[in-house]
């Protein structure tokens, strides 16, 4: 979206990363848990404060993987 | 950020959705498609996948003196007044909804049915990360939040369909919310 700095997360890097987008962090956390484990507030504190610190780098950013996962 | 590693990307300088679009509908129509309707079972072994080469460039923000839109693809829909996502519909739905930020969780239905529903039944801000933003916005990480938060029902196999009718949709939502930054969080 022009004039709109985007970022996304996402555990499927395969599918994602084929689109290339602009700004992105990968994880390996599960599908229909994206932000991190239930309840689990500090994971999905460090997952959304990695993604959104991503729109303060001109785009395109290299895909940040963040070691975080659904263990 | 701890244990981050970096991939190196191309640059495209002209914002295409999709590269080679009509090659991957061919694709689509010819494989997964042709599959779908001749035995009504999916074949995602077949299935066409999306091969951009660049990615699009872009100016940065400042987000603690922005205004941030959250985009999720949960299909989140409030169950007492929207009408839900076409779930069961093997051509996917590509339509949004709109609900406000500050909506409690226990007003939302989540209308996909291509994943497991148990971690946002039992905490929602795994894939609606509400609260976490507001807290973010009082700590002042984020300027603020838009009103409301866009929603879709993720599974949507046809992407000449996404780039033509859910695309525009999210465009046009996102400068109605005079958003400055999107946040994407798939199901």
């Amino acid at each position: 979206m022009e004039g709109v700095a985007t970022t996304l997360t996402t555990w499927n890097a395969g599918r994602a990363r084929p689109t290339t987008p602009p700004r992105a962090t990968f994880t390996q956390l599960a599908r229909g848990a994206t932000l991190g484990r239930p309840h689990d507030s500090a994971q999905q504190r460090r997952v959304l404060t990695a993604t959104l610190a991503l729109l303060a780098q001109d785009a395109p950013v290299d895909i940040v993987r963040l070691d975080e996962n659904a263990d | 950020m701890a244990n981050s590693k970096k991939i190196r990307r191309q640059v495209r300088s002209k914002m295409e959705i999709v590269e080679n679009l009509e090659q991957w509908q061919k694709e689509f129509e010819e494989g997964w498609l042709a599959h779908l309707k001749e035995t009504g079972e999916y074949n995602w072994k077949i299935y066409a996948k999306i091969k951009n080469q660049t990615a699009p460039a872009g100016p940065r923000v400042d987000l603690s003196q922005s205004r941030l839109v959250l985009i999720s693809t949960a299909g989140g829909y409030l169950h007492d007044s929207q009408e839900p996502f076409d779930a069961p519909n093997t051509l996917g739905d590509y339509t949004i909804r709109l609900f406000p930020t500050s909506t409690p969780f226990d007003a939302l239905a989540y209308a996909h049915d291509h994943y497991d529903h148990t971690a946002v039944n039992q905490d929602p801000q795994v894939l609606l990360p509400l609260n976490h933003l507001q807290n973010m916005v009082a700590e002042r990480f984020i300027g603020e939040l838009a009103p409301n938060v866009i929603s879709y029902s993720g599974y949507q196999p046809d992407v000449v369909r996404v780039v033509n009718d859910l695309i525009p949709a999210v465009v046009e939502a996102v400068k109605t919310e005079q958003a400055h930054a999107a946040l994407l969080v798939p199901a």
